[in-house]
């Protein structure tokens, strides 16, 4: 049992819990005060920095094919920023 | 068992044709997100009213599944690599057990929306509410038939076979995983 | 083994994607899409300003749908190399692929009559307008087993040489699924989801085209392929019936 502490995966999914809550306390007011459009980001940084890891590390990706790998990380990056430059010119 | 050691030569999860179909549901997925963003932006008052309508710890007690479920994928694979098929039946069966708790909030916090009268047609944010949860709903149930079926290869110590199965099922749900994150962020927490 | 009518069959494909879209594009103008939004005088006036070209691009529409069946026919035949026994998969594809030609034919029609009299009461026009629209669009049913037949019995090909690479059955199934969203029409007027949608309308037509043309040239490297060994084989026949001829 003390295996699974042992996994690189185990350590990863105690990681996006916390990035869960801390995302989920962004979401609703700590840190950035009234400054929503910030805090929003932050939302939105950190759900593809989640995206991320469970990509390269979950999925194995990290010791994919190059190939492949661009392709997920440029999923990552063009969906976030369109998200985050869609939010930005309306908010 | 044991950790893997790292790779040095490449290793693609799964077989080749798995990623045609988890790539071209990721984009398919990403224009939803993209297309919500921009209508979101047309009226960003009604986006935001009714988000203060959904039920967030349900929200955030799905994530937590989701998130519980891929790791319980992850170390599924990891302990049938250790040619420990049984213990990887566990995994998967806890992944699974998972799974179905998602499925479960999803029924009732649908079933709280409905009664409180939002539905499909009630305004364009419960229209994309409904399509992109609705549509994910839709991939975690064909996940469960994926996850069943891979407990089923996993009665016998694996093959080399066997293992590229698990691997392409395993990067399926871990898709799964992925648009929920990104969907709770933009359904529930995107103000 | 004939390939000269198997081929034949698959080529149906290119014959059928450029009539269409010559007919839905150019002549028609139904695409882009009309809005569910359109007034019925907006939409009368379309069918009667563009008369000739509606009625003659419909009819190549229409026309050309035939040759669904026998596209098909081609998948239908590689499909029977693929699926050991009775060849149920083979069976489905082979019904619900023939019904979406008839779903494909059936609007055309319906637009047909919408622009036989075009000056009809502008109501009539636009309930036939809506008609066709959605009986276009909104069967998606058809389409979403068809494909998931072929997927799965690509992936379930047990052959030493398998007949299609294992890709196309998995994109066989995510074409499945990007057909699902079509049959929300019925809830919406307007937006990504109404039949003018981008969900609805363009990523199922770009999809369905684009389909179309992996298959036809998946198809036809099959069935080269599969000529080749039949013909391989019977070489091998030939060869050992000489042989025996010999000994004895």
């Amino acid at each position: 049992m003390a295996g699974i502490l042992k996994l690189r995966v185990t350590w990863l999914w105690l990681f996006l819990i916390a990035a869960t809550v801390a995302s989920w306390e962004f979401g609703h007011g700590l840190g950035f005060g009234e400054n929503i459009r910030l805090s929003t980001t932050a939302v939105i940084v950190i759900a593809f920095i989640k995206a991320r890891m469970v990509i390269l590390d979950f999925m194995e990706i990290r010791h994919a094919p190059p190939g492949l790998r661009l392709l997920l990380e440029a999923w990552t990056l063009g969906v976030a920023t369109t998200l985050l430059a869609l939010y930005w010119q309306s908010a | 068992m044991s950790e893997h050691t790292a790779r040095r030569t490449p290793h693609l999860p799964g077989e080749t044709g798995v990623w045609v179909f988890i790539l071209g549901d990721m984009l398919m997925f990403a224009a939803f997100f993209i297309v919500f963003m921009f209508y979101r932006g047309e009226d960003v008052a009604l986006y935001a009213k009714s988000q203060l309508t959904l039920n967030q710890h349900l929200g955030a007690v799905n994530t937590f599944l989701m998130l519980s479920s891929s790791w319980c994928v992850a170390v599924a694979v990891e302990t049938a690599r250790g040619g420990r098929p049984r213990g990887a039946q566990v995994w998967l069966l806890s992944a699974m057990a998972c799974a179905v708790g998602f499925v479960v909030v999803k029924f009732f916090e649908y079933s709280e929306k409905i009664a409180a009268g939002f539905t499909l047609t009630s305004n364009d944010f419960f229209m994309y509410y409904y399509m992109l949860t609705g549509l994910h709903l839709m991939h975690v149930l064909l996940g469960l038939g994926v996850l069943n079926y891979l407990w089923f290869t996993l009665r016998a110590p694996p093959a080399a076979s066997t293992l590229r199965t698990l691997e392409s099922g395993a990067s399926f749900w871990h898709m799964v995983d992925i648009l929920w994150i990104v969907l709770f962020a933009l359904l529930y927490l995107v103000r | 083994m004939n390939i000269r009518n198997e081929l034949l069959c698959i080529w149906s494909a290119v014959l059928f994607v450029i009539i269409f879209t010559i007919g839905i594009w150019p002549l028609t103008h139904f695409l882009p899409p009309h809005l569910p939004t359109a007034s019925a005088e907006e939409i009368a006036a379309l069918y009667q300003d563009r008369t000739w070209q509606i009625r003659l691009g419909l009819f190549l529409m229409m026309g050309c749908s035939g040759l669904v069946c026998a596209f098909v026919a081609a998948i239908t035949v590689a499909m029977k190399r693929m699926e050991q026994g009775a060849g149920p998969l083979t069976y489905t594809q082979l019904s619900a692929g023939s019904l979406g030609a008839v779903l494909l034919i059936i609007p055309c029609l319906v637009w047909t009559v919408a622009a036989f009299r075009p000056d009809r009461d502008p109501q009539l026009t636009l309930l036939l307008n809506d008609m066709g629209w959605i009986m276009l669009f909104m069967p998606f049913t058809t389409f979403v087993v068809q494909n998931i037949a072929i997927g799965l019995a690509i992936l379930g090909d047990r052959n030493a040489a398998p007949v299609m690479p294992r890709w196309v059955g998995f994109l066989n199934l995510w074409v499945a699924v990007l057909f699902v969203p079509g049959g929300l029409l019925t809830f919406f007027k307007k937006g990504p989801f109404a039949w003018s949608g981008v969900f609805v309308y363009w990523v199922p037509l770009v999809v369905f085209l684009g389909w179309y043309l992996v298959m036809f040239a998946m198809l036809r490297k099959s069935a080269i392929n599969a000529h080749h060994e039949s013909r391989l084989a019977a070489s091998v026949l030939a060869l050992d019936a000489i042989k025996a001829d010999q000994a004895s």
